[in-house]
């Protein structure tokens, strides 16, 4: 059922998880030492990807069975010694589910980015990651990013796609700010926090809905956020990664947003170009899932290539260990000549996480 | 089309009749002047004048234009309030066949108590009726019903069923509840079986904003709406509406198209792996969707190269479901000379200008 893993690549979504809350215990204070004696507390990623779920692990992911990942040691034998990818970036997507209390969230956070430094990125030169902020408190999300910045190996800030408020809002201005001036891209990752429904009229019956909804509903309002707020007037260098949202719904956004904007430019006089010239500019998407079945005939494929202009806006990954089906990949990459397959596979993502230049700064590993 | 930023009067030309149907599917009256509550009996007269509707989706965004309406389609009143002043501007200067009229307040009456909700609906397919169907023949009307109160609402659709001028329900494109739930099936069987489609229109019912949140501005409300399309359609098809109402249809209305491809297109990878929970579907998610949705087509999209659009529509495989709507007399009017690029042309122009909506509507007797 799965899409084929390319090998040698730069994997920009790599899932790595700990195999209990328990792993993490050392990483939080004492006050909250308390609660993990008192109460049966759990984390894990269960939610967005019910491990009995098809989807939620590929078929030799799931007879390792362990998914995602969680140590390197598995992670080399499942993935990175098999497709040796060049890099990879690994998302560890657990805090999303800590999204009521704000002081828990800022400490889950705090312990996954450290458990990322100390158990992956010190010991394998291939890897580097994404941090991990608490969402419901952007001063701290901020200060978060500007202590793991100093380390080169964390490349982006990671949100979840899905909110109760839109990323483009003034009251995120101190995570713009704290990704701009450590020149960190931000990503938008499929799910959201728990209490975050899904759609306009609230929760779902089917996780099929919740599921769906994360290309065809959250990602679509953000980029429309973060255009439409001027966050990229503000900061003309910030770059942004739409991660397992798909991206065959980005043209059809682009047309909507420049036909209202002739229209409705007075309301936001900030925009200096046409919103589709921003999210060329500011955005790129990682190609797992496509959202292109495997049954599109070619020159269709090749027509929403064309369309996104593929060879510049996506960047690999495999999403391992995630299982989105058949897809037509391949017959996207064989449509943007070898040029445009290598920037997919390696180019563009050595440039928009600046891998060149960080390759030596950071493994001390 | 952008804005028509200029009141200045000219003189009305009247085009030389086409060859082909022009059936506009979205034009947008409004009640003059106290005109819905005036049409109230009492108790819900008085309590229309002394606290009007309390309903979701009333907190507004400050808009830089004349709140959203053309400039030179102010009579007297509210734009849209005057039926003249529609005929002129819109049927007889473009020689429209039939224009069909969404009263939009209905949306979000059904915010209300059930017998308020069912009265303000009652008098405003009334005011249709008497207002604009009795005036001008080439008039249409969606029913407004009381779509949170389904007891009502089915009602209201049965009121009207025999009364061929009006043509389909109108419903918001959001609710209280998925529009798959079944709490709303009894208006989509009435609906289906007096052989009405349901027409959702963008808005109107902002209950809840969840899935990304509230915007801050209007342009990234009024795309981000068109967004609201996807849920609405994964909730029914999911829910299975699809396989136990079969000859119902739903519009989207005034929120482009080409969104389709992409929601088809992921449905029908997910469903792969998701089968087992969707016990209800016999067949990929995307055939629910191809067979039962339809499409207006204002705000018309518009990418450098007409050529994508024209890409895009072939892999949505829908062409006989796009239907062309002006949004008369809204601020991003679509004429209907002008919208359709020249690249639109032959068998797909005359159906997405007219003979699509002919076939929705049943407006079979319709001849040029």
């Amino acid at each position: 059922m799965s899409g084929e893993i390319i090998r040698g690549a730069i994997d920009c979504d790599v899932h790595v998880e700990p195999a209990s809350l328990e792993k993490l215990h050392g990483y939080f204070s004492p006050y909250w030492h308390d609660f993990f004696r008192g109460a049966r507390m759990s984390l894990s990623s269960a939610r967005m990807y019910p491990p009995n779920a098809p989807s939620s692990a590929r078929p030799e992911a799931r007879a390792s069975g362990s998914f995602p990942p969680h140590t390197l040691a598995e992670l080399q034998s499942q993935l990175l010694d098999v497709y040796r990818p060049e890099a990879a970036i690994l998302n560890c997507v657990v805090s999303f589910v800590a999204g009521k209390n704000p002081y828990y969230q800022d400490a889950v956070c705090h312990a996954v980015n450290e458990w990322i430094r100390d158990e992956w990125l010190d010991h394998d030169d291939r890897l580097r990651a994404s941090i991990v902020v608490p969402t419901l408190d952007p001063e701290a999300a901020a200060v978060e990013i500007d202590r793991l910045a100093q380390d080169k190996r964390f490349v982006q800030v990671l949100l979840p796609v899905a909110t109760e408020t839109p990323w483009g809002n003034v009251r995120w201005r101190a995570i713009h700010e704290a990704a701009a001036r450590n020149g960190l891209p931000i990503a938008l990752h499929a799910w959201g926090a728990i209490g975050t429904a899904a759609t306009a009229t609230g929760y779902t019956r089917s996780y099929f809905e919740d599921y769906v909804l994360n290309s065809q509903h959250s990602a679509p309002e953000q980029v429309l956020s973060l255009v439409t707020e001027g966050v990229f007037d503000r900061h003309p260098e910030l770059m942004v990664s739409l991660v397992e949202c798909g991206f065959s719904w980005i043209p059809s956004l682009m047309w909507q947003f420049d036909k209202d904007w002739k229209s409705l430019w007075r309301e936001v006089p900030w925009l200096k170009m046409r919103p589709s010239e921003y999210i060329r500019k500011h955005f790129r998407a990682t190609t797992t899932p496509t959202h292109i079945p495997a049954d599109v005939p070619a020159v269709q494929v090749a027509q929403v290539g064309s369309m996104l202009n593929a060879a510049e806006f996506l960047m690999y990954s495999s999403d391992y260990p995630h299982d989105h089906g058949p897809d037509s990949l391949e017959a996207l990459l064989d449509s943007v000549g070898d040029a445009g397959r290598e920037a997919i596979l390696r180019g563009n993502a050595t440039s928009f996480y600046a891998l060149g230049e960080r390759a030596s700064a950071g493994a001390a590993g | 089309m952008t804005a028509i930023e200029t009141a200045a009067p000219r003189e009305v030309v009247r085009p030389a009749r086409r060859a082909t149907l022009l059936i506009d599917a979205d034009v947008h009256p409004i009640a003059g002047d106290g005109g819905v509550g005036d049409r109230l009996a009492e108790p819900y007269r008085s309590r229309f004048k002394t606290f009007g509707v309390r309903n979701p989706g009333q907190s507004t965004y400050p808009r830089t234009r004349n709140n959203g309406n053309r400039l030179d389609s102010r009579p007297d009143g509210s734009p849209g309030s005057s039926q003249r002043m529609t005929r002129s501007q819109l049927l007889d200067e473009y020689d429209e066949d039939i224009a069909i009229l969404i009263h939009l307040p209905g949306r979000t009456y059904s915010g209300t108590d059930p017998e308020y909700s069912r009265a303000l609906c009652a008098v405003t397919n009334d005011m249709l009726a008497e207002e604009w169907l009795d005036v001008d023949p080439r008039y249409r009307a969606t029913i407004v019903v009381p779509f949170e109160h389904p007891e009502y609402a089915v009602e209201e659709i049965e009121r009207w069923a025999g009364d061929p001028r009006f043509v389909q329900v109108l419903i918001s494109g959001s609710a209280e509840a998925g529009m798959g739930d079944r709490k709303y099936w009894p208006i989509y069987r009435a609906a289906a079986e007096a052989g009405l489609p349901l027409g959702a229109h963008l808005g109107g019912y902002d209950y809840n904003r969840a899935g990304s949140g509230w915007p801050s501005f209007f342009l990234e409300e009024h795309v981000g709406l068109h967004y609201e399309m996807p849920s609405m359609a994964l909730s029914m098809i999911a829910a299975g509406v699809f396989e136990e109402i079969p000859t119902l249809n739903v519009v989207a209305i005034e929120t482009c198209f080409s969104w389709s491809v992409s929601l088809q297109w992921t449905m029908d990878q997910s469903y792969k792996l998701m089968r087992q929970e969707l016990p209800a579907l016999s067949r990929k998610p995307s055939e629910y969707f191809r067979e039962h949705f339809w499409f207006t087509t204002q705000p018309f999209e518009e990418p450098d190269d007409p050529n994508e659009l024209i890409q895009a529509i072939e892999m949505m495989g829908m062409t006989e479901h796009i239907m062309f709507a002006s949004d008369y007399p809204h601020f991003d009017f679509d004429s209907p000379d002008r919208a359709l690029p020249l690249e639109i042309s032959g068998v797909m122009r005359e159906n997405i200008l007219g003979e699509n909506a002919r076939r929705l509507y049943r407006l079979d007797a319709l001849t040029r």
